[in-house]
């Protein structure tokens, strides 16, 4: 179950992905969301950059992540979450 | 000794390409996606039998054709990742080809994207110490040919072209500082496999160009402003002394998280991606020339360019725009 600032980061993704947010869990994966190609994941990284005060850039791991729960750690690693 | 820009051309291949031709090749790709964050609505391509050296001496006889007279030419450099043969040099194809004097120096710079910005520092460089007074800066590229025709990330962004830009030396310096920087460790995201000496078995028949999207993203995220800053640090200068910054013409995604990163005014960038591609070395110039002959730079202004991808490479100078179109 995914708390207050976790439902902000995955409604981040959905809308970078242009799809509901209901239908991303914490357990969704690129290889789930016909969206989340590595075009898809440019947004992702865009908006997500954008969010965070261009703080994602720096974060090199970003680029390669495949599923919203990495994704959550990454950011939890990072102090971002 | 000082340098300036004297003169910039380019060339375009005759044929385009556009998103219908995307769509009817590959029906599966989201095509509004894929335009929207590119940004790139035409792509020009090559002939089949049409090479960089070919365009390039398209590009450089666009300046002959102005009065300036071939013997006054004392270097070619040649910014190229696709020559006409890993050897001999393709720039010395090109001296004969144009009939530029056998004292001239040519040689090739294998650089993408930061080429133009190297080409400027280099043959500034050649300038300054007195073994020139004038010679070519030519970028000419033809990736489309590398590119697999159902690559979605590759086809939609690149386009083929050449530019010329003819430095002399001059009573005022037009060119610098600069700032520049390298970091091989990301050469594997943007990479022609088995193109050179180091061959992987599985690949031998793979010379297809290879981009990983996120992680050149994340490069230019990260590098490009920080480069920026520096030039303004050293250069002493803020936002506000530029007149016009002019990135590579990456794509719309790469460009808009730029300024939004550096916080500029959008009224301060110039892009031609829309109509031209991202054609790797080529774009600054083209970029350039297009700015001049859409009155958005004039004589004096202070332009800051900026270069940056597979190597990782990148660079970044200032100019103080002189050439009268």
């Amino acid at each position: 179950m995914a708390d207050s600032k976790e439902q902000e980061v995955v409604e981040l993704i959905a809308n970078a992905l242009e799809i509901d947010a209901k239908s991303l869990t914490l357990e969704s994966t690129s290889n789930d969301v016909e969206e989340w190609d590595s075009l898809g994941h440019l947004g992702i990284l865009a908006d997500l950059d954008k969010f965070y005060d261009g703080k994602i850039s720096g974060i090199r791991e970003m680029a390669q992540v495949d599923s919203i729960e990495k994704m959550l750690q990454l950011l939890k690693d990072n102090s971002l979450l | 000794m000082n340098v300036t820009i004297k003169s910039i051309e380019y060339y375009l291949p005759s044929k385009t390409e556009d998103g219908n031709t995307l769509k009817k090749e590959n029906p599966d790709w989201r095509l509004e996606d894929i335009e929207e964050k590119t940004g790139v609505n035409i792509r020009y391509i090559s002939a089949p039998e049409q090479t960089a050296t070919d365009m390039a001496a398209l590009a450089a006889e666009k300046i002959f054709s102005s009065g300036v007279q071939k013997e006054e030419i004392e270097f070619l450099i040649l910014i190229t990742q696709s020559p006409d043969y890993a050897l001999p040099t393709s720039a010395c194809i090109l001296q004969d080809r144009l009939g530029l004097d056998k004292s001239c120096m040519a040689f090739d710079v294998n650089l993408g994207c930061s080429g133009f910005i190297y080409g400027l520092a280099i043959g500034g460089s050649l300038i300054e110490t007195g073994l020139a007074k004038k010679g070519f800066v030519i970028c000419s590229e033809t990736y489309t040919k590398y590119i697999d025709k159902s690559d979605r990330t590759c086809r939609p962004l690149f386009s083929d072209a050449a530019s010329a830009a003819l430095l002399s030396s001059s009573d005022h310096n037009d060119i610098g500082p600069f700032e520049m920087g390298t970091n091989g460790a990301g050469f594997n995201n943007l990479i022609l496999p088995s193109s050179g000496t180091r061959v992987n078995d599985q690949q031998a028949d793979e010379k297809k160009l290879f981009m990983d999207g996120s992680e050149v993203f994340m490069f230019a995220m990260d590098m490009v402003p920080k480069c920026v800053t520096a030039l303004l640090d050293k250069s002493r200068k803020t936002i506000k002394d530029i007149d016009l910054f002019v990135f590579h013409q990456a794509s719309k995604l790469v460009i808009d998280n730029i300024i939004r990163r550096l916080r500029l005014p959008k009224e301060k960038v110039f892009v031609n991606y829309h109509r031209i591609g991202n054609t790797v070395s080529a774009s600054l110039p083209i970029a350039l020339k297009d700015a001049a002959n859409g009155k958005r730079l004039k004589k004096g202004d202070q332009v800051m360019l900026v270069g940056f991808g597979a190597g990782y490479s990148w660079g970044a100078c200032l100019v103080q725009w002189s050439v009268n179109l």
